[in-house]
């Protein structure tokens, strides 16, 4: 599986000199900034910097840009537990559990989780890539419109299972969310819901939306209270606790695992990536566990889940970047700009000629992880002190980012009226115990479920079941989503009915 | 005794219903094909029934008795009136950006939201909303890569 002859030029040109890694501590920083301030986003940061990338040679470009995206996959998650903001929607699923453990005074731990997670999350991503990168290619190219369903449906369940008071709530708050992924011009050239705004051809932002949901709306619930952390003496940074907190990462070795390989693989499926990953990985935890019922109010296995599917997503996003030349999202397409501005196209023909600087990529990276999370470590005492601040300047301090954030995203006036409209809904939403991550899920997934299926619908000639048979990877993942969705949850009432005969 | 459907939840519902209706209707007079009601169709029937269905739940279920706890203070409708009045000035000031510039809206929103929120003392408040409005001009404003409209700074 590994090119004996090429990893070890590899090796050499990454370690014969000190120039590859001069850029990358700069890139982890500059992505852990732009990765947790709402609106300022991993894709954004790699553009910005993607022109000082013309004086490097082509390895070290591809090391400075790639740290950037490692650095900003964590930086999303510190602001979703600090304050129920996700950076991106990679990091929707950390805030579930992670902002609750805050909220309980164990923000030390759960950062500690998170960072922990996020390192194995990414080694194991890279690690598989640099195992599995040819064999991972050609399952790549298999997959279709149909197998894009089945995955983007399988993230649509966790809407199922977000629901605080009322099964029914949970579904109609999802429900929502995917008729609201209609607004705008279809897959298909049809223009509808834009009511006369260009702003709306596009469908609604969802990022601005995703703030204003989660962030504004919450920001809003904690008018009044005093701090964060309500008990004072919880509100320290403590090294110490956030060591812990990464080592009990390491209790859930099964979520640890799922998380990671759940996200490598759906990582690599083109245009879906890590936003799937953490929700898919998310449920996939709260379905298996033993007590359900913790998630969402604090469970340290929902950061570990969620936190170790998006970072190992990053390792399978490169997938089909360097085997295919595809890429799978909007930061990987940036790094497919630097490929072309050092004239390499990537694809079969690059791993089969250039193996040597495909293994410096991959191995950069693993290095990188390492770098991550001494950087994480260092500053997450600098970004923990968000829990010392009053509640009366941080809630419109953040409010204000909120809005700028909206306008980072879109360079319009729809952005902070975006994040406002969402916010007035997220606000009673919560009033009413509806679970807001539902809409955002719907929101994220509507458009990409439509136009899977409408191109689904025209591949089959309009007979998608008997397409399906066709299909053995779409029928796999079906059969393993039923098993999981289905199985599963039989499986365990079964043996707490015989526990219960005992 | 029956349950009763709060205000905010019948508005809730309300708009849900609202926009999910204008959406279905611009999609089925856009086109009334498969391909564009693909998941509009759908999507609106089970809006539909699940509405009705948390309404009548709602209505049929016994009142709940009342109950202490530690989140009173911030589910209790005195509160509701402060967070509208915060939600109405944060609209305001997200229109206002774009207006009477960044720079100026935040100062104002921040000074303002601070003040409502519950700050301290007459010179605090705007120091800080002048602090942080530069430093998010000069900072967070300076990696944006659209033009922001400014009034002073």
């Amino acid at each position: 599986m590994i090119d004996q002859f090429a990893l070890s030029q590899a090796l050499d040109l990454l370690f014969s000199s000190f120039t590859p890694w001069l850029w990358v501590i700069p890139g982890l920083l500059i992505g852990l900034v732009f990765g947790s301030i709402p609106g300022l986003q991993i894709s954004m940061a790699m553009a910005v910097f993607l022109p000082v990338t013309f004086g490097m040679d082509f390895l070290q470009a591809m090391l400075f840009l790639t740290s950037i995206f490692t650095g900003g996959a964590y930086g999303g998650g510190v602001t979703a537990i600090l304050m129920n903001i996700p950076g991106s929607s990679s990091s929707i699923a950390t805030a579930f559990d992670g902002y609750p453990m805050a909220r309980q005074g164990k923000h030390n731990e759960a950062l500690g989780l998170g960072l922990a997670a996020s390192v194995v999350g990414a080694f194991v991503g890279y690690m598989l890539l640099m195992l599995l990168i040819q064999p991972l290619a050609a399952f790549v190219l298999k997959i279709g419109p149909l197998e894009m369903v089945v995955v983007v449906l399988w993230g649509l369940t966790l809407i199922a299972t977000l629901n605080d008071s009322a099964l029914s709530k949970g579904l109609l708050a999802g429900f929502f969310g995917l008729m609201l992924s209609q607004i705008g011009m279809s897959t298909t050239g049809v223009m509808r819901t834009s009511v006369g705004m260009p702003y709306l051809i596009d469908g609604l932002p969802v990022v601005p939306a995703m703030i204003g949901i989660f962030a504004a709306s919450e920001l809003l619930r904690l008018r009044g209270g005093t701090y964060l952390v309500r008990n004072e003496d919880q509100r320290d940074i403590s090294f110490g606790r956030i060591l812990k907190g990464a080592s009990e990462t390491f209790k859930y070795p099964g979520v640890l695992v799922r998380g990671s390989l759940l996200g490598a693989v759906i990582g690599a499926i083109p245009g879906v990536g890590s936003s799937v990953a953490n929700l898919v990985s998310y449920g996939e935890a709260k379905r298996t566990s033993k007590t359900p019922e913790r998630f969402g109010k604090g469970a340290p296995e929902g950061v570990v889940a969620a936190e170790s599917a998006n970072s190992s997503s990053e390792g399978g996003s490169m997938t089909a970047l360097l085997a295919l030349g595809i890429p799978g999202g909007a930061a990987t397409a940036v790094l497919l700009a630097a490929f072309s501005f050092h004239n390499i196209i990537g694809g079969p023909s690059f791993i089969r000629n250039q193996t040597d600087i495909v293994y410096s990529i991959i191995l950069g990276n693993l290095g990188q992880v390492a770098l991550l999370a001494v950087l994480g470590l260092l500053s997450l005492r600098l970004l923990g002190l968000v829990v010392r601040v009053p509640l009366s300047y941080l809630v419109p301090s953040v409010l204000a980012m909120c809005a700028w954030g909206g306008y980072g995203i879109t360079g319009t006036i729809a952005g902070p009226l975006t994040v406002a409209g969402f916010a007035a809904l997220g606000w009673l939403m919560r009033r009413n115990n509806y679970p807001v991550a539902a809409t955002v899920i719907g929101l994220l997934l509507g458009r990409m479920m439509e136009g899977e299926l409408v191109r689904t619908m025209q591949i089959s000639g309009g007979n998608p079941l008997r397409y399906m048979l066709e299909r053995p990877i779409a029928l796999i993942l079906f059969a393993v989503m039923l098993l999981v969705l289905i199985g599963a949850p039989l499986l365990k009432a079964m043996r707490r009915r015989r526990a219960t005969e005992v | 005794m029956t349950g009763k459907l709060h205000a905010t939840h019948a508005a809730l519902i309300g708009i849900i219903l609202a926009i999910s209706g204008f959406i279905t209707w611009s999609a089925v007079s856009a086109r009334a094909s498969m391909d564009n009601l693909i998941v509009v169709a759908p999507v609106a029937a089970a809006i539909a029934l699940l509405s009705v269905v948390l309404i009548v739940a709602t209505l049929v279920k016994p009142a709940p008795a009342p109950a202490e706890d530690d989140d009173t203070e911030e589910t209790s409708d005195p509160g509701i009136w402060g967070d509208m009045l915060l939600l109405a000035g944060f609209a305001a000031f997200c229109y206002a950006l774009t207006h009477i510039g960044f720079d100026l809206a935040t100062f104002l929103f921040v000074w303002a939201g601070v003040v409502m929120s519950g700050g301290k003392g007459w010179w605090q408040p705007p120091l800080f909303a002048a602090a942080f409005t530069a430093l998010l001009v000069y900072g967070f404003g300076s990696l944006f890569p659209y033009p922001m409209l400014t009034l002073v700074l």
